[in-house]
């Protein structure tokens, strides 16, 4: 039995379908020959010329127009700027007559070994909030829907997501206040003669440290996605499966993982893509408690060697590498998830 | 929603209060499962709270209080209503308050209807183009041609000093298309088609089908774009640094965390004397309690879309 | 790229710019099309035909006098009162009616535009100028994008402090209007407050031999700062700043003073002040005909062991360690770090508020300058004489720069005269009134006028006043008065060096810089700064300091 939920809840991915009888998912096909002048079936794709296509989801196409649009002038038009890497830029003089640097910006980083320790710290922070970071607000999300009082979960609800309004300097000197060599921690150690434990100036425990920290700061506001997602989850699968006998754990497992799978899915894909991001302000407010070596990451690298020196076309060479591997690495994660019969970012 | 009344009929007379809200089909939990549970959700609103309650606490504190604690107040020590006065009492908050709302509301619906169309437009499998057009979206998100030329454009275009300044660059976020994308190519692919066959259009099949469909994440994406065009203040840094009378709130307010502070590099300098006397950090937390509010005022009325998302059963039917 | 070496910045690591990376083939590449890598300085013959001639103000007469020092040096005049009778210093209205804008930072609430206090001000000088306050904080990315899209106001305050984010050496040749045909020389008698402005302070707006800037609040006596402790609570444990003649001293006062346990430490952030004791200069030095830099000489090495030291003992604040600077103050305040380093702003009448509001009894001191050795005689280096510099646009034309030049003329009347008054506290009954003899301001006054306005367009020499704190006044002028004998110029000063964009980096030092600091917070050892600045040197070190040594030293000497 529980075998049907999981098939019928796959093909709805993280929406719902009503389906309660099984007549409805017998419809279309039923029907198969008439729509597929209309609308065509998945057999009948290949039949169709691009002309025919075109016309039969032009609607679709216009709807994307809007938005394809103010990305060409806002996003794609800047692009220019990318000539910048391989300038020696001077925003005085502009990009167009700024004088050519070829590729020497990009031998230059190539061989500085600052920046290969940024991206070496950037892979593995971002490896450690993959692991550390990511599982949490899908199990918060999963735990506050468990909570059956209405009233406390909505209130922890919309207390939980309040960190993330913080700033990253208030964040940080909330937690030198607690964990802090001077803190309320180290503060009652020191008072028990039970020695002292300065976690924000160990560079040993600076991964760590900064996940907590986004834990605590964006991991509530997290949830929220997963929430939607959830609640998109037909209540009648629930019923009719402990209804058959499926125990709490059984419908977490066969209706509401795969019902949020989609989404899971899709930051999962993200987040691989954005593995060279991890953050910029919470490191460069803490690189002199912890040193350069352990706090630079790509972001900070191109900020402090590029933005900061004026050597703009430095910083913009590091940004087009970091563009040219995130695309690589989303590509690559889009593959992995179609590998594993998943949508990811579009469907194979 | 039905099936609540059913239950509601069906529910055993003797069941506990606190179990208000659980679906008569479903187990009562085992202790060591609520303690654990009960356990997380403590721990959880303990280390939001606590530094909520500091914040808070700090914002009312009088400068005096805060060089005693040396940083953010702990334990109440000397209370005032200062730093709020200080924010409040001044001409330009309220014109700022009323250009953030136009401006959060009209980015939002904007933003909104060009990702809601968008998004719709992409999650139909299979349709014309749309693998293209998802990439050339997908390529925004990690290629950008930095800042200077993305104000030469906008200033290009005339931008500078204008308040579609502040909206439109970012009016578009990938990311809360990909977000709307995934739901939509997830909902009720056999309603759809049968719409298809009773002649809808897709403009049609959105607006009555779709859109009712998922009201969460509407609401979710547009709960992400309004806090984006509430909070945002670098196009208006980058657009109209010097208008002030047409400063959203956000960044009036950070004028307010910028007070008193000593000013770079003149720390050797009698401008440093120039500054009124001023409690920094208590005004600086007096702005993030004031930057709060909105939202606690807002999440409610979305939250509710949380749970009236699924309404398959009531179209079907 | 321009860097202008700003001596303070340097010192402070503020200059925060790029590591020193295998940058050799970029080196070896650089085009030299573009203006940007021709690098270039004052020079002393060149400056001395555009400086203008210096006329020192009479009207008004200080409470505690300047006092000469060394290098030319004089202390900045005490005010203990407000000049009872305010005197004017300027006839008629300086403007012809021109309208113009202005754009300066301001780092606190920007006041509504044309508010009464803007209108008085414009209706005294004459002219309709518009006053566009930015916010300070954000102020070094908004400049760059006026720049880029040529949309500079008529007239713009550029501190010091971003030279080289604003590319200082470049903009002033083209973006920015030279005002050497107007002031150089005998001219500037014309504006007889501008004249007023010692010249050494001109040399800091002024680029490649051309006077560029007006340079507000300029001091007779800049310094990086200080050593300053916690008076009230070392000397009710006996101890004075006398007391402390060498860096052992310092150490043992760690000693006496930390208790964790009671959540107090003596040191928090000392290693940009303190390390001065050890002779250092602000960048290069002069041994034997060579150029040297501070990071090759013996005595960094041993100050910066020191600090080590100071790191490991558990004397100084964690939270200092933790690289937490802002909170420095407060943590001063609450008596939880009874000794740290500051610039010579933080003495003054609000910090006397803050600290009292804290604790009743809180007085700020300063130790006396020493040598670490406890021996040797003391020295310490000159700044810069300001940091804040005002520009007007190279489109004005000769008759608009002659009006805002009168106006600037007004603006830097002195302290306590009837002109300084109005740009400072607006028009009695309105925005201020006068309380025990000292304007105060109304409610009025505190919205409307800021008093970072006008004078970051153009100001009169700093002088030392704190109205109803006279205690600081004195405090602070004595300080001053010994440390006088003890100033020196650095190599370079005043020079405005444009450093060529090849040399940028190098010039930066970044990885140098942060690896100083990860020592001071004992992250890192000695041999690591030594590692370092090896490196620094083979990554263009070297040919940052030989063309220094050809192209500056050998050309223009030391400026000193």
């Amino acid at each position: 039995m529980a075998g049907t939920f999981t098939t019928k809840t796959k093909k709805v991915g993280a929406g719902s379908s009503g389906g309660t009888e099984p007549a409805a998912d017998a419809e279309p096909d039923a029907d198969g020959r008439a729509r597929s002048r209309k609308r065509p079936g998945r057999a009948e794709e290949g039949g169709l010329t691009w002309r025919l296509r075109l016309r039969r989801d032009r609607s679709l196409i216009l709807m994307t127009l809007p938005a394809v649009a103010l990305l060409l002038v806002f996003n794609y038009a800047p692009l220019f700027g990318l000539i910048t890497a391989f300038e020696y830029y001077d925003p005085l003089v502009g990009v167009l007559h700024s004088d050519w640097a070829g590729l020497d910006q990009f031998r230059a980083l190539f061989n500085d070994p600052l920046f290969w320790g940024a991206l070496r710290n950037t892979l593995w922070l971002s490896f450690v909030q993959l692991v550390l970071f990511f599982p949490i607000p899908i199990a918060l999300a999963l735990v506050l829907n468990s909570v059956t009082s209405e009233r406390l979960r909505n209130f922890i609800q919309s207390v939980v997501y309040l960190p993330h309004f913080f700033s990253w300097v208030l964040a940080i000197t909330i937690f030198q206040q607690m964990l802090g060599g001077a803190g309320v921690l180290n503060h009652f150690l020191a008072q028990h003669n039970l020695g002292t434990w300065d976690v924000m100036t160990d560079p040993h425990t600076f991964a760590l440290l900064v996940t907590s920290q986004a834990v605590w700061k964006e991991a509530g506001w997290g949830i929220i996605v997963f929430l939607a997602a959830l609640a998109a989850i037909d209540q009648n699968l629930y019923e009719a499966a402990a209804v058959d006998g499926a125990g709490r754990w059984r419908r977490m497992w066969h209706i509401t993982l795969p019902g949020m799978r989609g989404v899971i899915v899709l930051m999962l894909v993200l987040r691989l893509g954005n593995a060279l991001t991890v953050g910029f302000e919470q490191f460069l407010i803490q690189r002199d408690a912890v040193g350069h070596d352990t706090a630079d990451v790509l972001d900070t690298f191109s900020f402090y060697y590029g933005i900061t020196t004026n050597n703009y076309s430095y910083g913009a060479a590091a940004g087009l590498f970091k563009s040219v591997i995130s695309l690589l690495l989303i590509w690559g994660a889009n593959r992995v998830a179609h590998a594993f019969g998943e949508d990811g970012l579009y469907r194979k | 929603m039905s099936q609540t009344l059913t239950h509601t009929l069906n529910r055993p007379a003797l069941r506990p209060d606190r179990n208000k809200g659980r679906p008569a089909w479903d187990e009562q939990p085992g202790a060591a499962g609520q303690t654990l549970k009960g356990g997380v959700l403590l721990l959880v609103l303990a280390v939001v709270l606590v530094p909520l309650w500091i914040v808070v606490l700090t914002s009312f504190s009088t400068s005096g209080a805060i060089n005693r604690a040396g940083g953010l107040v702990l334990v109440p020590d000397g209370l005032t209503l200062d730093a709020y006065r200080a924010v409040l009492g001044d001409g330009p908050v309220t014109r700022a308050l009323l250009v953030s709302l136009v401006i959060t509301a009209a980015g939002t619906l904007l933003s909104m209807v060009v990702s809601v169309l968008c998004a719709y437009g992409l999650s139909r499998s299979r349709s014309f183009g749309h693998r293209t057009i998802l990439m050339l979206l997908i390529v925004t998100m990690f290629v950008s041609g930095g800042l200077i030329p993305t104000y030469l454009v906008v200033t290009g275009l005339g931008g500078y000093g204008q308040y579609w300044a502040l909206v439109l660059p970012g009016a578009v976020s990938v990311f809360n298309i990909l977000v709307l994308r995934a739901f939509y190519s997830g909902t009720a692919a056999d309603l759809i088609d049968a719409a298809r066959m009773d002649g809808c259009s897709q403009w049609r099949i959105l607006w009555s089908v779709v859109l009712p469909t998922s009201r969460a994440v509407t609401a979710v994406v547009a709960l992400f774009y309004a806090v984006g065009y509430w909070n945002s203040f670098f196009n208006v840094m980058l657009y109209m640094p010097t208008e002030s009378a047409k400063w959203p709130l956000q960044y009036v307010l950070l004028q307010y965390v910028s007070y008193g502070q000593s000013i770079p590099g003149t720390t050797n300098s009698g401008f440093g004397s120039l500054h009124q006397q001023s409690a920094p950090l208590s005004l600086q937390m007096a702005v993030v309690v004031l930057t709060l509010v909105p939202i606690l005022l807002v999440y409610p009325f979305m939250q509710k879309h949380f749970k009236t998302g699924v309404l398959t059963g009531a179209i079907k039917g | 790229m321009s860097i202008a070496m700003n001596r303070r910045a340097f010192v402070n690591g503020a200059v925060a710019v790029a590591g020193a990376a295998a940058l050799s083939p970029l080196l070896s590449a650089c085009g030299s099309g573009s203006s940007r890598s021709k690098g270039g300085t004052n020079s002393k013959s060149g400056l001395r035909a555009a400086l203008p001639d210096y006329v020192p103000g009479q009207a008004v007469k200080p409470d505690i006098p300047s006092v000469h020092g060394a290098a030319g040096a004089f202390t900045d005049p005490g005010f203990l009162t407000y000049p009872a009778k305010q005197i004017p210093t300027v006839s008629g209205t300086p403007g012809k009616g021109g309208s113009y804008t202005a754009v300066t930072p301001l780092w606190g609430t920007i006041p509504p535009a044309g508010n009464s206090f803007y209108q008085a001000v414009n209706k005294a000088l004459g002219v309709n100028l518009t006053i566009k306050p930015a916010n300070g904080v954000s102020y070094d990315t908004i400049v760059p994008t006026m720049t880029a899209s040529k949309k500079l106001p008529d007239w713009i305050q550029l501190p010091t402090w971003w030279n080289a984010a604003f590319n200082m050496g470049e903009l002033a040749g083209t973006q920015l209007a030279d005002l050497t045909p107007y002031l150089a020389g005998g001219k500037i008698k014309k504006y007889p407050n501008l004249a007023a402005i010692p010249t050494f302070a001109w040399q800091v707006g002024a680029w490649e031999d051309k006077l560029y800037g007006i340079p507000c609040g300029a001091s007779g006596m800049s310094l990086a700062g200080h050593v300053f402790y916690r008076a009230d609570i070392l000397e009710s444990k006996g101890i004075t700043a006398d007391q402390v003649k060498s860096a052992d001293d310092y150490m043992s006062l760690g000693k006496e003073l930390t208790s964790a346990q009671a959540g107090v430490w003596a040191f928090g952030d000392v290693w940009t002040y303190l390390s001065l004791s050890w002779g250092l200069p602000p960048g290069w030095t002069v041994k034997s005909g060579k150029l040297v830099h501070a990071y090759e000489l013996p005595e960094f090495l041993e100050a910066l062991d020191w600090h080590y030291k100071l790191a490991k003992s558990g004397y100084v604040h964690p939270d200092a360690l933790a690289g937490n600077v802002n909170a420095g103050a407060t943590r001063f305040y609450a008596g939880k770090e009874l000794i740290q380093g500051g610039g010579t702003g933080a003495w003054n009448l609000s910090d006397h508020q803050s600290g009292t509001a804290a604790n009743k009894n809180y007085r700020r001191g300063a130790f006396n300058v020493i040598a670490a050795d406890g021996r040797s005689d003391p020295q310490i280096f000159l700044g810069a004489a300001t940091g804040v510099v005002s520009y007007l646009n190279a489109k004005l034309s000769p008759n608009q720069i002659e009006e805002l030049l009168a106006v600037a003329n007004y603006l830097a009347a002195p302290y306590g005269s009837t002109e300084y008054t109005m740009i400072t506290y607006g028009v009695e009954g309105v925005h201020h009134t006068m309380v025990n003899g000292m304007p105060s301001y109304t409610d009025e006054g505190k919205k409307y006028a800021q008093p970072t306005t006008y004078t970051f367009l153009a100001s009169a020499p700093q002088v030392i006043s704190n109205p109803g704190a006279e205690q600081v006044t004195k405090d602070y002028t004595s300080w001053f008065a010994r440390t006088a004998p003890h100033v020196y110029k650095p190599v370079f000063y005043g020079m405005n060096i444009t450093v060529p964009q090849r040399y940028a980096t190098a010039a930066a030092a970044k990885s140098v810089v942060d690896t100083v600091i990860e020592v001071t917070h004992g992250l890192k050892k000695v041999s690591d700064f030594q590692a370092a600045v090896s490196s620094w040197k083979s990554s263009g070190g070297d040919q940052l300091k030989n063309w220094y040594q050809t192209e500056v030293l050998d050309k223009y000497g030391t400026g000193q």
